[in-house]
């Protein structure tokens, strides 16, 4: 009983002619995009699903719809999760991505954007203005490479130490104004923490491998360390050099004195006590209302920068157009609604989230003199790094995650060497284009 | 079973020669109808399989990336550039080391276990019908669901190590480099057992009665006759049960995925479907994670060519 | 014998079975997650329906519910009339092409899925314009290939003079498979089911790329969005987790439970082959 070797070649010789009818498929050309960014009527955009958010988007598209009854707007949820790009990269491909998108992660534009899928906002007349009118000088950080905005930046979040003041109490730390601007005060700090058992971990980055996990581990405290530099600059790594050796040595004595556990946690550490402290967004003020009594101060810096001075990672979410709209008149119509300053305050006041806008402070006084604890989000705001919008940017990220991980988390190599190592490879990679 | 289990597809009606329909016969077959009966399966498998995979196949072949309709690219034919740069990827190779030691667990403890508790549930014993269902039901649920357990029993501060006290492993066993691939191995084994134990129990059935009968005049004892008569006996099933588990487990991607957040420690424990996924649809790089796959595909019908050789080997 | 070894063991054996469903059911009742010892064990005090209450709020339980069985149910239909005409057909009929047919079966089952999801997605949605509907959902799963293994197999071990009969009585061969064949391979069709059945009712990121429309999504679809947005607010996050991972599985095992009898029973007693 032989097995008949011919008819698995028979076999994949019918695939192989599959693929030469696969290979001759067709492709429809793209329409005119004049005529295009001029068309209206019906549409549908996505929105990221969680409670806030939705409530949010369902009242904006019931106050369009209501104005506009002859361009409705459709809305539909998609997760955040990690199966969101897979999501949008898919309908890409298959041209039924929606036409806008309120939760696009500037991590994936750069891919997207070489896909074709996205429409650049300077095709509207208004288009660069309405972005640098709004956002001021931030926007600088979400032009693509080719200097065009294929993103509109809508909200961040920028993340900054949760710290838990029943914990903190409990190890006999000063609630009011902890020591942690320092490495030292931090390390000090989450010393004592454990020690007094005030929680099983001093704070819970997740250690797990995803590409986007360093953004709330190292990227905070890069963008801290260095002033505001972003991984990559200019197509050069930034991250293998003094500021980035120190800020990985720093997570490597947390993760060395065990001080921050190396195994991923399901739920969040911080709010059923295992960890004292969490590197997070205004976002997540929400979660903690009624669970814990939180303060939150700006991540360290090797010297102890002054609040005023300290960047951090922005983690925010955008909203693109995407190529398969057929209505894009409508399309921008709907973003700059959805992103004026009246829907960006309900946004604020529904969502905690901060609006990617000029002075969010001064433009909703009422709303911080209310909620003073959302004060220094906004104030931080200011001063945020973004991820590069930088070709192969996904690999990049998990290029130096699969580094930061072996030698930081679980000190398999020396962090300064493994940083060097990722910036050779992250360098070849922004290069290609 | 019979002794034709997981084997080409063997003339049934072979002994008989193919004369009487003359040409005809010889061009269609004895039975032309059968082209009917597989003829919806056939335009399925055209259809949603042979199309993407040759889909595939072209891509790892072309600098490929997917783009919206309408868009205009240059996608040149750069012959075996990227399998060249996956095999120069020491993930990669990692990630087919890995597969390589799942198996090494997997497979035989899949094949011990279920074949031992199939021939426990195969006799009249109580509770025969609680056993059966309680080794089925991992199979039936969804790993999605079943992989929320495992980690709280396995986590650092789990139940096991709790259970384990002192013995247990530090570092724990999802984020221990040399436990963690075993952890997986052994919980996709608990996972599927349910489902080779199904297929052993049938085979069971085929086992001749009085081939007991013989080895118990023979005075064998239970465990020589289970030797000397079952095992030989489901032989077959053997076949189908290694093959089965070595094509399933090489396409192991939930768990990594879903039980060391992507692989970890460090790559420890990822798939080479976790790697074409990560490289070819999270990264946009499907050229070259279709080239991972055409080498998984190519590696997986070597390793089941070689052992049908060596399982069945006294079948032949 | 003085010791029953054989019901210790597979005593045992059903422990290591059962206890993780145990215990995932504990926890999704427990307010607060206990991972000690007596957090194995029901403890009145903390002991609570909410999570339950939680995903009932979140999901319209009964529309994802019968999304999944229509899910389910189409490819299960296509799996048991077409699987089985095909299996058939490798196992009992010659015809040209027989070789590549059974190749074909072969190699589908070596090519992981995540190879082929974005051109078959891409194939399905624009070519054959399947977007949120079922028919997209259920097409890549339509007939499962290891369904149509097992029933080449069953169908291979049935004796050839009862096909010889049949046809010497010059019935169809559709006749032949209708009464002759399939009422000795029942045990088949049933694992053929099982088999089936768990692909498409477990399976999440398929049917959510086919739809974004919620009232067309499965349970697995509205349980895994659940579980990423919802979880890590609740009260009880762990206990959240499991209390969905319960809601999924409770069906798959009520059914399979209810089938079981008819399905072990025809395995052992029926009368194939002495």
């Amino acid at each position: 009983m032989k097995f008949r070797s011919r008819n698995l070649i028979a076999a994949l010789l019918a695939v192989g002619l599959a693929g030469t009818a696969a290979a001759c498929g067709g492709s429809d050309s793209g329409g005119d995009a004049d005529a295009a960014t001029q068309a209206r009527g019906a549409i549908t955009v996505w929105l990221s699903n969680n409670k806030e958010e939705v409530a949010w988007g369902k009242q904006m598209v019931a106050a369009w719809n209501s104005a506009h009854p002859d361009q409705k707007v459709t809305a539909q949820e998609i997760p955040t999760g990690k199966s969101s790009e897979e999501v949008i990269g898919a309908a890409i491909t298959a041209g039924n991505a929606p036409c806008l998108i309120f939760n696009t992660s500037p991590a994936s534009v750069s891919q997207f954007q070489k896909q074709g899928g996205l429409v650049a906002l300077d095709s509207f007349s208004d288009g660069k203005q309405y972005v640098e009118d709004r956002t001021g000088k931030t926007a600088e950080q979400y032009k693509s490479t080719d200097g065009k905005y294929y993103q509109l930046p809508w909200k961040d979040n920028p993340v900054m130490i949760f710290y838990n003041k029943k914990a903190f109490a409990k190890a006999g730390i000063d609630t009011a104004k902890p020591p942690l601007a320092t490495y030292d005060e931090f390390l000090a700090t989450s010393r004592k923490l454990v020690a007094a058992k005030a929680a099983k971990a001093a704070i819970y980055p997740a250690p797990s491998n995803e590409f986007y996990q360093s953004w709330f581990d190292f990227y905070p405290l890069f963008a801290a360390e260095t002033g505001g530099k972003q991984l990559v600059e200019d197509g050069k790594s930034q991250f293998a050099s003094d500021e980035g050796t120190k800020v990985a040595n720093f997570w490597r004595t947390m993760y060395a004195e065990k001080l921050a556990p190396q195994e991923k946690y399901t739920g969040d550490a911080f709010v059923d006590g295992t960890a004292a402290m969490a590197v997070v967004g205004p976002w997540a003020i929400a979660t903690y209302k009624g669970k814990v009594e939180w303060g939150a101060v700006p991540v360290p810096t090797s010297a102890g920068k002054p609040a005023s001075e300290t960047f951090t990672f922005s983690d925010a979410k955008n909203v693109a157009m995407y190529s398969a709209c057929k209505n894009r008149g409508t399309a921008w119509d709907v973003l700059k609604f959805a992103t004026s300053k009246e829907q960006d305050g309900m946004l604020l006041e529904g969502t905690g989230q901060m609006p990617l806008r000029n002075d969010v402070a001064g433009t909703y006084p009422e709303y911080f003199a209310k909620n003073p604890d959302y004060k220094s989000f906004a104030d931080q705001a200011a001063r945020t790094v973004e991820v590069p919008n930088v070709a192969n940017s996904i690999e990049i990220w998990q290029t130096f995650r699969d580094a930061y991980s072996k030698s930081v988390i679980f000190g398999q190599q020396d962090p300064g060497a493994a940083l060097d190592g990722a910036a050779q490879k992250v360098d070849q990679l922004a290069a290609q284009s | 079973m019979s002794s034709r289990l997981a084997t080409a597809p063997s003339p049934t009606g072979s002994a008989r020669p193919a004369g009487r329909r003359g040409l005809l016969g010889t061009v269609l077959g004895k039975q032309p109808i059968g082209s009917a009966f597989v003829a919806p399966y056939l335009v399925f498998l055209a259809a949603i399989f042979a199309y993407p995979l040759a889909f595939a196949v072209y891509m790892s072949f072309h600098d490929y990336f997917f783009t919206a309709p309408g868009a205009i690219v240059d996608r040149p034919f750069v012959g075996f550039d990227n399998y060249v740069t996956v095999l120069s990827d020491p993930a990669v190779r990692r990630s087919f080391l890995n597969v390589g030691i799942f198996l090494v667990i997997n497979v035989p403890l899949t094949v011990i276990l279920s074949l031992v508790l199939a021939y426990g549930l195969n006799s009249a014993i109580r509770w025969r019908t609680f056993f059966r269902v309680s080794y089925y039901v991992p199979y039936v649920a969804a790993s999605v669901a079943v992989v929320g357990v495992w980690l709280f029993l396995f986590n650092e501060n789990g139940l096991v190590n709790t259970v384990l006290g002192p013995l247990a492993p530090s570092p724990s066993w999802l984020v221990n480099s040399k436990l963690a691939m075993p952890t997986i191995a052994i919980y996709v084994t608990w996972k599927q057992l349910g489902f080779f134990i199904l297929l052993y129990l049938a085979a069971l059935q085929n086992v001749s009665k009085d081939l007991y009968e013989a080895a118990s005049m023979d005075g064998a004892g239970r465990i020589k006759s289970f030797w000397n008569v079952t095992v030989p006996g489901v032989r077959p099933a053997t076949t189908l049960v290694v093959l089965l588990a070595t094509v399933t487990g090489a396409n192991l991607f939930t768990e990594p995925y879903l039980l060391t957040g992507g692989g970890g420690p460090n790559g420890a424990s990822a798939s080479p479907v976790l790697v074409m996924y990560q490289k070819g649809i999270e990264q946009g790089n499907p050229d070259i994670g279709s080239a991972i796959g055409v080498l998984l595909v190519i590696g997986v019908l070597l390793l089941a060519l070689i052992e049908r050789r060596f399982v069945s080997k006294e079948d032949r | 014998m003085k010791i029953p070894w054989r019901f210790i063991t597979l005593l045992l054996g059903a422990f290591v079975f059962l206890f993780p469903f145990y215990y995932m059911l504990i926890g999704s009742l427990q307010a607060e997650p206990d991972p000690t010892v007596r957090g194995a064990f029901p403890e009145p005090g903390n002991l609570t329906g909410e999570n339950y209450v939680e995903i009932d709020k979140a999901i319209s339980l009964g529309q994802s519910l019968l999304n999944s069985g229509i899910f389910t149910g189409g490819v299960i239909l296509g799996t048991m009339v077409f699987g089985v005409l095909a299996g058939y057909a490798l196992a009992r009929l010659q015809f040209r092409g027989r070789g590549v047919v059974f190749s074909l079966m072969l190699l589908v089952q070596v090519v992981p899925f995540q190879l082929l999801t974005i051109p078959l997605y891409v194939m399905i949605v624009r070519s054959y314009g399947l977007a949120d509907s079922y028919l997209g959902m259920i097409a890549p799963f339509a007939i499962n290939s290891v369904a149509v293994f097992i029933f080449r197999q069953y169908f291979l071990q049935l004796p050839q003079e009862l096909f010889d009969a049949a046809r010497i009585d010059g019935a169809s061969e559709l006749n032949t498979l209708w009464r002759i064949a399939i009422p000795l391979v029942r045990p088949a069709l049933l694992t053929g089911v099982l088999v089936t059945f768990i692909g498409p009712w477990n399976e999440f990121l398929w049917p959510f790329l086919i739809t974004k429309q919620q009232d067309l999504q499965p349970l697995a679809v509205s349980l895994s969005n659940y579980l990423t947005t919802v979880s890590a607010r609740a009260a009880n996050p762990f206990g959240a987790v499991l209390a969905g991972a319960c809601v999924l599985a409770a069906p798959a095992v009520a059914l399979f439970i209810a089938f079981q009898r008819q399905f072990i029973s025809s395995s052992l007693e029926s009368g194939v082959k002495g």
